[in-house]
């Protein structure tokens, strides 16, 4: 009879248990510890967004920030803007200040998880040479030969796997010569992982530049270059997003 | 509240018409604000016309078209203009032929009656009047309206949207390289809707109104006429004023003709006037009403025995049939109510829209935007602000209803009128049963000088008195013999009063009493073997049987007689009383006129009943009764007493009218007094003059609240007398109307703003069907005519189902409002992200494709289940619908969707979306202005909150999810939204969730959400991408917050009614 009677103790299930179950003190389908948890899903880290699935393959970017570099290499204010975006860009990387920075083991991550201040490796801008900007302040843009800078997206934690590197091709029917600064254009492992903007406020991201070494033939004619970031585990060939791990734009080079 | 009452024909126990107009209006007017509710259940009941069934005792004595004379010119109406030539159709048949002699009518058509015209004289009329036939109105071609479905209602901001994005489109395919197919798709979508819908409508509405077809198939192909003196059958259509035809039974009139010879003609106008007798015709005049004189015959009527010869009066549109054909084909019908209300809403929707489009065009414009995107946010603010689903979803409401009723025996035929009887706030009618039962039931009796209550429950527990009393057992077996009805075969296990009888309505309610009393009367009829019987004629007015006695030993006839109680009284000369004879005195005579006029006066249909023994040396055993010829006494009988007959009313209708005999005006005022039509303490004008003993003339017409207008002043009545009395009265009785009459009573009651329900079955009544908000025709009794030109079909002709139409109604239009509510809600979440993306520049929250995912996806069946919601209260009890004041949308509405749980809910999708954001780097203080960046393709470093970098593509994914994550939660929302919206008034929890298709649109708009999040492939067709878990539970507080917001809402509405909440706030 006990077992009759606590059944008939025990409210009836019913519809409005979705709202509030007194069997479980379940509010809306979850307890009080389940909503807090809940709750405390939505506060975030202040150095790791919750998610980064989406930027778990990060894009390429190049500078002068154009898709098309069209310019008159004999009229200074043709080119101006360019080469004063490559200024700008480069302005972080002056070797006064990169001096600051500590030398990093080559060709290995730079973990520091659990380091409260995160160091930041060098990239001096005379690791660019030629493309520094320093000795040629137009990156070869009077000669013809201009310099485009490539950058890889920052993406917290990143850790390419491998040796990237980037490696351009022209596509067109007659090779292009180009020159990279630094030589082989790897990305070394050193620059990673990042941390992010608060811990690691003062983080550079390797640059690779790219000296396209036009010839007399290759004036007044569009060249469209396309550059990949290679020998790594990170996609480059997204076929929605064109610039996932590469990168096309054209160069047209008057006289 | 206004009552009219009418009742036409002459005699007892006839059958009477009368009109009941009972409106209810609210008029604008403080002065004549005096609504008062007595039929609570039936308050849709205005105009009513009743026809008592037909009996054995009943003269069938129908509609009588009053006519004048005074237009004598039967020229022939020329086109000046529509309006005229209608409102020369609703003036009376001018028709003078039938007072002119044969001779004058000859000469007047340049006919011989003999000859008959000649071939030229034919011709020449033939072209002058044109052919015999009836003539078509002008029809609105297909194509125009197919076209008025496609660029009606919220089309033309569809068309205008999609136009935009073919616009937009171009722009882009000219200056991009590579331009998105979004606005093409989203082009394309757009006009898919606009035809998909448009079609659907379209196919809604071609209810293609073939009532011209039907007129025309009343008449008659071939005529036989007299030309030159020959006999030639000819087509119909070539009969022509003058000509003389020859009619004989089983032909059809092929035009209005006056009788110039007839042999035992008889003819069947039922199909004009719906009178059923078949009536003779003869050459001479006998009535000045052309309808109600016996020389003219009717086109399209029959001719059911005998042979006539008349000449051709009218022909084609001239005729009566053809004046009531012109007449109801050429009717302008107005909107249905529920067409205005929801053309009233999509003019609120469409100002709202265009406002919100035209200031953020402009505001885009200011604030720098390019011409291309400020159409791109025009675009959207379109998309987003008009229901796209809606009045799909309206349809459906009103198709699942009108099902609903068909399986009630209650056909629509046009979808609209679904609602307009829980609309109507009068009722005209010719038929009994709308507020009784159809059912005859004997209800009280006079013997012994005394009336006696009859006893009609199974048990007999409700004897009101001795029924051993010798005369009871008299009047019982004279009530049980005489009578021709018995109890079908089959059904001895049911109960007395549920079985059904083979017999007219008053014979089955004295079987029953009988049967219940005194038991078996197939036994007793047995024991009295019928051995001579004169049915019932209308000259005799009464019913008579000789039997056999019971007692073998007792050679007597019995002579049993029922019917009309004066005409039984006259041939009797005696009374049992207490058992016992007594000679009629004058005391007695007294008595018996006093209880005749009582229970007449209650509204019953009395019956008188007496015996005789007859004589056995006059009638010794085996004589022949000869009843052709009578061979035997019909008088110097015995009067045994009284029986009277109530038709109850209805269950549902509480102070139920009960419709009795009474064929004067003066009897139909009674029996509105007597049935609460004309409440008690109202008076005529008549009342008072007689009590305060002054002339009629000296009353002020005011005082009188109660009004009857006899049918012959009515025609007399300027069309603002007539809405003096409609206005000044608040119940009135009109008395014998003609069918333009019953036109002019519609168009009277209409014009004051009354919502009018008519109901008929006659080729007379269509004009008035046709006008009527909505016309009830009958199923089975009902001619063609009147069927095409209802909305709505009893199949079985039974009244109840007028009782289903107004609840199926109200119920309906109730729960269009929750509908509505539930969809014009989730607009506010829809339109806001628009709003911010342009103001505050964050990404775009929640794009078009998704909008419309909501609008023609998830947001359909809640929207649609809530048509299967019950009612919250009884329905029946409430007032009609004053189309005045009670919108389907009002501005409450708008407020509680659009300005509180639509906001409620458009910060549930923010929260989504900014949750989302946030959980992939971008914190809200960096999306505000971040637009710009956001949306540059070029852009392919754009720096979050945390410093990682983004490619175009990689935010794009991350809007998208948010997209699917802002849909998802107007889901969620929504789940709360179709949950309150489930009631108005009282809590959800009071109603329950009994609404099974409501539980099942839950679930289906949540796994229809799942699948457009999760299904593979989506991401490329809908750009929707899978949410996590997580994300589905943003919106989860927000939408418990509507459902406790509006509990709370509803409980201080219940606990304060008429208070600020519910003025506020109660749509």
């Amino acid at each position: 009879t006990e077992l009759t009677e606590n059944k008939k103790e025990e409210p009836k299930e019913s519809w409005k248990d979705c709202i509030y179950n007194p069997r479980t003190g379940e509010f809306m389908g979850r307890t009080a510890s389940s909503w807090g948890e809940t709750v405390s899903m939505f506060t975030l880290d202040d150095n790791v967004p919750r998610y980064q699935d989406r930027v778990a393959n990060p894009g390429l970017v190049i500078r002068p920030h154009a898709a098309e570099i069209s310019f008159n290499r004999s009229d200074p204010t043709n080119y101006n803007q360019y080469i004063q975006n490559l200024h700008n860009l480069l302005q972080r990387y002056n070797d006064s200040i990169q001096e600051r920075n500590d030398l990093c083991m080559v060709g290995e991550y730079t973990e520091q998880d659990n380091e409260p201040i995160k160091k930041v490796c060098q990239f001096k801008r005379s690791m660019l040479r030629q493309c520094s900007g320093l000795r040629d302040s137009s990156f070869g843009f009077a000669e013809g030969k201009p310099c485009i800078i490539i950058k890889m997206n920052r993406v917290i934690g990143l850790k390419p796997q491998g040796d990237p590197y980037i490696n351009c091709t022209a596509k067109g029917d007659s090779p292009l010569r180009m020159q990279y600064y630094p030589s082989e254009a790897r990305l070394d492992k050193m620059f990673f992982p990042y941390y992010g903007n608060k811990a690691h406020a003062d983080y550079v991201q390797p640059l690779v530049a790219v000296q396209l070494l036009l010839s007399r033939e290759d004036l007044n004619v569009e060249q469209t270059v396309e550059c990949k970031l290679e020998g790594t585990n990170l996609r480059n060939d997204d076929d929605r997003d064109k610039f996932m791990g590469r990168v096309v734009f054209r160069v047209k080079v008057s006289e | 509240m206004i009552y009219k009452i009418q009742a036409t024909s002459q005699g007892h126990f006839t059958r009477v018409q009368h009109y009941l107009l009972y409106s209810a209006r609210q008029k604008p007017h403080g002065e004549f604000n005096k609504a008062r509710w007595l039929y609570f259940g039936c308050s849709q009941l205005l105009v009513h016309t009743v026809r008592m069934p037909d009996s054995t005792y009943g003269r069938s004595d129908s509609y009588r078209v009053a006519t004048t004379q005074d237009k004598a010119d039967r020229s022939p109406k020329k086109k000046k203009g529509g309006t005229k030539d209608m409102d020369d159709l609703k003036k009376e048949v001018p028709i003078t032929e039938h007072k002119m002699s044969i001779e004058e009518v000859c000469r007047k058509f340049n006919t011989d009656i003999v000859q008959g015209l000649t071939n030229a004289k034919a011709a020449e009329y033939l072209i002058r009047d044109g052919p015999n036939a009836l003539t078509p109105p002008p029809t609105t071609p297909e194509w125009v309206k197919f076209c008025r479905q496609l660029f009606g209602g919220f089309s033309i901001l569809l068309w205008t949207g999609a136009i935009l994005c073919f616009l937009a489109y171009a722009i882009q395919a000219a200056t991009e390289d590579e331009p998105a197919g979004d606005n093409l798709y989203l082009g394309i979508v757009l006009t898919a809707v606009v035809v998909i819908t448009g079609c659907f409508s379209y196919f809604q509405e071609a209810k293609s109104s073939k009532i011209m077809e039907s007129f025309k198939n009343m008449v008659p192909q071939q005529a036989l006429v007299i030309r030159e003196g020959e006999k030639v059958t000819i087509n119909a259509e070539e009969v022509v004023g003058g000509d003389l035809i020859e009619v004989k039974g089983g032909d059809r009139i092929p035009a209005d003709i006056r009788v110039v010879s007839a042999h035992g003609c008889k003819v069947d106008n039922s199909s004009l006037t719906g009178e059923s007798e078949p009536q003779s015709r003869s050459p001479d005049c006998t009535h000045d009403n052309p309808l109600e004189t016996r020389n003219v015959a009717f086109f399209s009527t029959n001719c059911v025995e005998g042979t006539a010869r008349g000449i051709v009066i009218c022909t084609g549109d001239r005729t009566v049939m053809g004046r009531i054909a012109t007449l109801t084909s050429g009717l302008e019908t107005g909107k249905t109510p529920i067409a205005k209300e929801i053309e009233h809403f999509i003019h609120i929707i469409t100002g709202v829209a265009v406002f919100l489009g035209v200031t953020f065009f402009i505001l885009a414009i200011i604030l720098g935007y390019s011409w291309l995107e400020a159409v791109i946010f025009l675009i959207g603010i379109i998309v987003a602000n008009v229901p796209e689903g809606l009045l799909a979803t309206v349809t459906v409401c009103l198709t699942l209803t009108a099902k609903r009723m068909a399986k009630k025996n209650c056909l629509v035929k046009n979808l609209e009128a679904v609602e307009t009887l829980g609309s109507t706030s009068t009722i005209c009618s010719d038929k009994t049963g709308t507020l009784t039962q159809n059912r005859m039931t004997v209800a009280h009796m006079w013997f012994d000088n005394q009336i006696h209550e009859a006893d009609t429950t199974e048990d007999q527990s409700g004897a009101s008195f001795d029924k051993s009393s010798v005369t009871w057992l008299s009047l019982a077996r004279v009530a049980g013999l005489c009578n021709r009805a018995q109890f079908k075969a089959g059904q001895d296990s049911l109960p007395i009063l549920k079985r059904d009888v083979a017999g007219d309505a008053s014979e089955s309610a004295l079987l029953k009493c009988i049967e219940l009393s005194c038991g078996s009367v197939r036994a007793m009829r047995d024991r009295n073997k019928k051995v001579a019987e004169i049915p019932f004629n209308s000259t005799n007015k009464y019913q008579l049987s000789v039997h056999e006695t019971e007692d073998p030993n007792d050679n007597r006839y019995l002579l049993v007689m029922k019917g009309a109680p004066e005409r039984i009284l006259d041939r009797c000369t005696t009374i049992l009383v207490q058992g016992k004879e007594q000679p009629m005195d004058e005391e007695l005579k007294e008595a018996f006129q006093n209880a005749y006029m009582e229970l007449g006066g209650l509204g019953e249909r009395v019956l008188g009943f007496c015996h005789v023994l007859l004589p056995e040396d006059q009638y010794p055993k085996g004589f022949a009764f000869d009843t052709e010829d009578v061979n035997f006494q019909t008088d110097n009988l015995c009067f045994v007493g009284l029986m009277s007959m109530i038709d109850p009313p209805r269950a549902a209708v509480p102070d139920a009218v009960i419709m009795v005999t009474g064929d004067h005006p003066i009897t139909a005022k009674a029996i509105a007094k007597g049935v609460g039509i004309i409440s008690e303490g109202n008076e005529t004008v008549e009342d008072i003059a007689a009590r305060l003993n002054i002339p009629v003339s000296q009353v002020n017409p005011r005082d009188a609240k109660a009004c009857v207008v006899h049918g012959t002043d009515l025609k007399d009545l300027s069309q603002d007398q007539m809405d003096d009395i409609l206005r000044n009265h608040t119940e009135i009785v009109f008395a014998r109307t003609s069918p333009q009459q019953k036109l002019i009573i519609v168009e009277g009651c209409q014009r004051l703003g009354a919502i009018v329900a008519v109901t008929g079955d006659g080729v007379n009544d269509s004009p008035a069907l046709k006008k009527a908000d909505i016309g009830v025709a009958m199923g089975i009794s009902g001619s063609d005519v009147s069927k095409q030109a209802a909305d709505m079909i009893l199949l079985d002709d039974n009244f109840a189902s007028i009782v289903t139409g107004v609840e199926e109604g109200r119920l309906i239009f109730d729960n269009l409002k929750k509908s509505i509510a539930y969809t014009l809600t989730s607009n506010i979440p829809e339109i806001t992200p628009f709003l911010f993306f342009i103001i505050v520049n964050i990404p775009l929250p929640l794009g078009t494709i998704t909008i419309l995912c909501i609008d023609l996806g998830t947001d359909m069946v809640p929207a649609i289940s809530l048509a299967y919601e019950t009612a919250e209260s009884d329905i029946m009890k409430r007032q009609p619908r004053n189309p005045a004041r009670d919108k389907l949308v009002n501005e409450r509405l708008i407020s509680i969707a659009y300005g509180q749980i639509g906001m409620i809910q458009a910060l549930g999708g923010f929260f989504a979306y900014f949750v989302i954001l946030a959980e992939n780097g971008f914190l809200p203080s960096r999306l505000v202005g971040i637009r710009l960046n956001w949306d540059d393709r070029s852009t392919n470093d754009l720096e979050d909150s945390y410093g990682q970098q983004w490619t175009y593509e990689q935010r794009k994914i991350v809007e998208f999810t948010c997209h699917t994550a802002f849909f998802v939660s107007i889901v969620v929302v929504q789940w709360a939204d179709v949950i309150i919206c489930k009631t108005r008034r009282n809590s959800v929890f009071q109603q329950g969730m009994r609404n099974k298709i409501l539980i099942f649109g839950l679930f289906e708009e949540t796994a229809l959400a799942a699948f457009l999040s999760y299904c593979p492939g989506m991401d490329v067709a809908l750009r929707m991408y899978p949410l996590k878990p997580s994300w589905w539970f943003c919106a989860f507080p927000y939408s418990f917050l509507i459902f406790v917001y509006d509990e709370i809402r509803k409980l201080l509405l219940r606990r304060n009614p008429g208070g600020w909440v519910e003025r506020e706030t109660y749509y």
